[in-house]
C-alpha cells in the first residue's frame, strides 16, 4: 500500500477543507478565517487568507468549474468569494437564518449551494441575476433540530440532510428558473421545492454526522453517533425502500463518509483513522482500516525504548513508555474526508483533515 | 480490595473514551453562542443517557455526555467522619484553584465529591487518551492522598497528646 | 393578578416551536408498550432455564426481548433477572459465551442490550448517596472500621465490572457509545 502524504499545516483544528479542481489550491477553515494554500513542490505553502467571518468557520467548498469559494460560519453568515486581480472578493449571501451555519456544499451544477444550520432549516441559495446577489429559499419541514451535514445527488435537485434529530432525509430543492426538470429516479418523480422524498431513522437514533449519495445516486449512506453506518436503497417513489442496512461497528463513531464506488464506502471519525466498508443491497460489513499496521516509524520507536524509558524517567519522572503519540497518522479526530482523485467513476485517492491540523492524502 | 480496583479503572477508562467523542456545536437556543450543552441543558436531543460506573456504594463515577461536553463526577471513598472532613478540605483546595486544572468544575454535582467538565475545546487542544489518563490517575492518587493525610493526622494527634500529657505523668 | 411573578415563567417550555420542546419520542419510534405481567412471566421462564443449568440459553432469552416499553416496575424485574444470570455464570465461561452470542445473528444487538443492563445494574446499587451519616461520634473510635465498602453490594459490582471488561474486549467502545445514544432505556 502506498504511504499516505501527510501535511501538518498548523496546530489548530481544521473544521472543513476543499481542493480546487486541479488540486493545486487547498482551502482550509481555521478558526475565524479560511487559509488558501498553494502546492509548492511536495508541500503546501500559505498563499492567501480569507477573513471576514466573526466566528468559527464551519464549512468551505470550492466549486470545481467556476473556482468560486463558499464559506459559512457560526456567525449566521455565508460568503461567496470570487477571484479577482486584487485578491478574493467576498459577496455576502442572504441566508436569513438566526442561528449558526454548520456546513455548506455546492450542487454539482454549481448554480446553487445548500447550507445546513442550527436554525433547523436549510437555506438553498442561488444567484438572482436582476438583483445581482445570492438569495435563499428555506427548506423547513420536517426538520426538528440542527442540520449537521448536507450532500447533493448528481442531478443537483435532490438534497440529503442529516440532523441531530437522528433522521437522514432526502429533500427536493428544485428551484424554478435555476434547475431543469430532473429525470425520474428511485427517489421520486414530481418534485416541487421542499418535498420529502424519504426520511430514515435507524433503531439506535444517534445524531447523523455525515450523509452521502452513492456515485449513481441510487443509494444513500449516513453515519451517525451511535457508531453505525446505515445504507438505504430506495424502492421507488412512494414505495418503501428495497433495503435499509445498518452496520453497528465496534469502533468510535464516524464523522465523515465518502463513497469510493458503488459497493465501497470510506468512513473516518473519532478513531483517528479511516475504515473501508464493503457491501451491496444484500449486506454491508466493515472491511478493515485504511492504515497498514507496520509503518517504519513504529519500529524505530521500539528499538530505542530503553533509552527512551530512562530519558522519560529523568525528564518527566515517569517510568513508562511515551504514549503521547497515537499509532495512527492523525493524532486527533478526523473531521472531513473528500475524494481527491477519481479514475472513471471510482475514487482512487481521498484527502482527510482533522482536529490535529493535518491534511493527509490516502491512496485506496 | 485492590483486586477490584483494576477492572473498575478499566471500566472507567473505556466509558470515558467512548464519552469523549465531542464536536463543536453552536447553541440552538441562543444565536452566536457556543455553550457546553450539558450545562445549558436547553435541548433534550443533544444530551445523551448518563452512565454510572461503581465499585461499591461509596465509590462511583457518574458520566453525563452530550454533543460538545461531558460532565464527570466522582465519589471518593469515605469510611468515617475524619475522612469525610479530609475529603471535603481536599476537594475545596482543588476546586478553589479550578482554573489551573482547565477541566475541573468549581462546584461538584449534587451527590458527588468532585466534578470535571470537559468540552470539545479541551479535546481539541489536548489529547483525549491523555485526558482519560489524567482522570484515572487522579482517582488513584486521591485515595492514596486521603489515606496519607489520615495517617499524618493521627501521628500528629498522638504526638501532641503525648507531649501535652507528659508533665502530668 | 399580581400573584403571578411574570419574570419566572419559563417561556421556552410554553413555546411549541422552541428547541427545548423537542419530542424525544420521535427518536424511539418502534417501542411498543409491554405490561408488567408479561415481563414477570418472561422473568419466570428465564429463571427456570437458569435453574435447569442452561446459563447461555437463559442469557440469550433475557437479552432477546428487552422490555423497552414496560414501566419502571417491569424494568426492575427484568434487571433483577439479568443480574441473577450474570452472577451465576462462572468467570471462565464468560468469554466463550460472549463470543458465541456475538457470532449469532442479532449478536451486536444482544451485546448492546447486555451493556445497557451492566450500566443500569451499576447505577442501581447506589441508593441515597447524599445522606451520609454524620453522627456526632468521637472520631477516635471510627478508626477501628476498616476502609472497605459494603461487602454484599461490592460482590455484585465486581461481577458487573468483570463482565464489562470482557464485553468491551469483544464488542468494542462502539457498544458503549450505543448505550449512551440509544433512547430506548432498559
Amino acid at each position: 500500500m502506498v504511504a499516505p502524504e501527510v501535511h501538518h499545516l498548523f496546530h489548530h483544528p481544521i473544521a472543513d477543507h476543499s481542493f480546487s479542481a486541479d488540486r493545486q489550491t487547498l482551502a482550509v477553515a481555521r478558526e475565524n478565517n479560511v487559509d488558501l494554500y498553494a502546492k509548492s513542490g511536495s508541500g503546501f505553502k500559505l498563499q492567501d487568507e480569507l477573513t471576514g467571518h466573526d466566528k468559527t468557520v464551519t464549512g468551505v467548498d470550492i466549486a470545481p468549474r467556476s473556482g468560486k469559494i463558499v464559506t459559512c460560519s457560526q456567525d449566521r453568515n455565508a460568503y461567496v468569494w470570487e477571484p479577482s486581480p486584487q485578491g478574493w472578493k467576498p459577496t455576502l449571501v442572504l441566508l436569513r437564518i438566526n442561528r449558526a451555519a454548520t456546513c455548506v456544499r455546492w450542487a454539482p451544477s454549481e448554480t446553487k449551494f445548500a447550507v445546513g444550520s442550527g436554525a433547523r432549516l436549510i437555506p438553498v441559495c442561488y444567484f438572482e441575476e436582476e438583483d445581482n446577489w445570492w438569495v435563499s429559499k428555506h427548506i423547513k419541514k420536517p426538520i426538528r433540530s440542527t442540520v449537521t451535514c448536507v450532500a447533493w445527488h448528481p442531478n443537483s435537485v435532490l438534497l440529503a440532510a442529516g440532523s441531530t434529530d437522528g433522521h437522514a432525509r432526502v429533500l427536493s430543492s428544485f428551484v424554478k428558473g435555476v434547475d431543469e426538470r430532473p429525470e425520474a429516479s428511485a427517489w421520486g418523480e414530481r418534485l416541487p421545492f421542499n418535498t420529502v422524498c424519504g426520511e430514515f431513522l435507524n433503531n439506535t437514533a444517534g445524531w447523523v454526522h455525515s450523509v452521502a449519495f452513492s456515485p449513481s445516486g441510487n443509494a444513500l449512506a449516513f453515519a451517525s453517533h451511535d457508531s453505525t453506518l446505515t445504507v438505504v436503497y430506495p424502492g421507488g417513489p412512494d414505495q418503501p425502500p428495497n433495503a435499509i442496512l445498518s452496520i453497528s461497528t465496534q469502533v468510535l463513531p464516524f464523522m465523515s463518509i465518502v463513497w469510493s464506488n458503488e459497493s465501497e464506502i470510506i468512513a473516518a471519525g473519532y478513531n483517528c483513522e479511516a475504515y473501508r466498508l464493503q457491501g451491496s443491497e444484500q449486506g454491508w460489513q466493515l472491511a478493515g482500516s485504511l492504515e497498514s499496521k507496520g509503518r517504519p516509524g513504529l519500529t524505530e520507536q521500539r528499538e530505542e525504548s530503553a533509552l527512551n524509558m530512562f530519558r522519560q524517567m529523568d525528564l518527566k519522572g515517569k517510568s513508562g513508555t511515551d504514549d503521547t503519540k497515537l499509532k495512527t497518522v492523525h493524532q486527533n479526530t478526523i473531521n472531513t474526508i473528500r475524494s481527491f482523485q477519481e479514475s472513471g467513476s471510482d475514487v482512487t485517492k481521498i484527502s482527510s483533515t482533522g482536529v490535529d491540523g493535518r491534511v493527509v492524502i490516502w491512496s485506496l | 480490595m485492590s483486586q477490584s480496583l483494576r477492572p473498575y479503572l478499566q471500566c472507567v477508562r473505556s466509558s470515558l473514551t467512548a464519552a469523549l467523542s465531542l464536536s463543536n456545536f453552536a447553541s440552538q437556543a441562543s444565536e452566536r453562542h457556543n455553550v457546553p450543552e450539558i450545562e445549558a441543558a436547553s435541548s433534550p436531543e443533544v444530551i445523551l443517557n448518563p452512565l454510572t460506573v461503581s465499585r461499591n456504594e461509596n465509590e462511583r463515577v457518574y458520566i453525563e455526555p452530550s454533543i460538545n461536553s461531558v460532565r464527570i463526577s466522582i465519589n471518593i471513598k469515605q469510611a468515617d467522619e475524619i475522612e469525610h472532613i479530609l475529603v471535603h478540605k481536599f476537594t475545596r483546595f482543588l476546586t478553589q484553584r479550578a482554573e489551573s486544572f482547565y477541566i475541573m468544575r468549581r462546584k461538584p454535582v449534587k451527590g458527588y465529591d468532585i466534578s470535571f467538565l470537559v468540552t470539545n475545546f479541551h479535546t481539541e487542544e489536548m489529547l483525549k487518551h491523555k485526558l482519560v489518563d489524567f482522570i484515572i490517575q487522579f482517582m488513584e492518587e486521591v485515595d492514596k492522598e486521603i489515606s496519607e493525610m489520615k495517617l499524618f493526622l493521627n501521628a500528629r494527634a498522638r504526638f501532641v497528646a503525648e507531649s501535652f500529657l507528659t508533665p502530668f505523668d | 393578578m399580581a400573584n403571578i411573578n411574570w419574570r419566572t415563567i419559563n417561556i421556552d417550555a410554553l413555546d411549541p416551536d422552541s428547541p427545548a420542546n423537542f419530542d424525544l419520542s420521535s427518536l424511539t419510534p418502534a417501542v411498543a408498550p409491554v405490561s408488567t405481567a408479561d415481563v414477570q412471566n418472561n422473568a419466570q421462564q428465564i429463571r427456570q432455564l437458569l435453574r435447569g443449568g442452561d446459563n447461555e440459553g437463559a442469557l440469550q432469552g433475557a437479552l432477546e426481548n428487552p422490555p423497552y416499553g414496560a414501566d419502571d416496575k417491569g424494568k426492575e424485574v427484568h434487571l433483577a433477572a439479568v443480574i441473577e444470570i450474570l452472577q451465576s455464570i462462572r468467570q471462565s465461561d464468560m468469554s466463550p459465551i460472549l463470543s458465541r452470542l456475538y457470532g449469532a445473528p442479532g449478536g451486536t444487538e444482544a451485546l448492546d442490550v447486555l451493556m445497557k443492563y451492566i450500566y443500569k445494574g451499576m447505577a442501581q446499587a447506589s441508593p441515597s448517596s447524599d445522606k451520609r451519616n454524620i453522627t456526632p461520634q468521637v472520631t477516635g473510635f471510627s478508626q477501628v472500621h476498616a476502609r472497605g465498602g459494603g461487602e454484599g453490594g461490592g460482590q455484585a459490582m465486581s461481577v458487573l465490572l468483570s463482565w464489562h471488561e470482557k464485553l468491551v474486549e469483544i464488542a468494542g467502545p462502539g457498544s458503549i457509545v450505543r448505550v449512551m445514544t440509544d433512547r430506548r432505556t432498559v
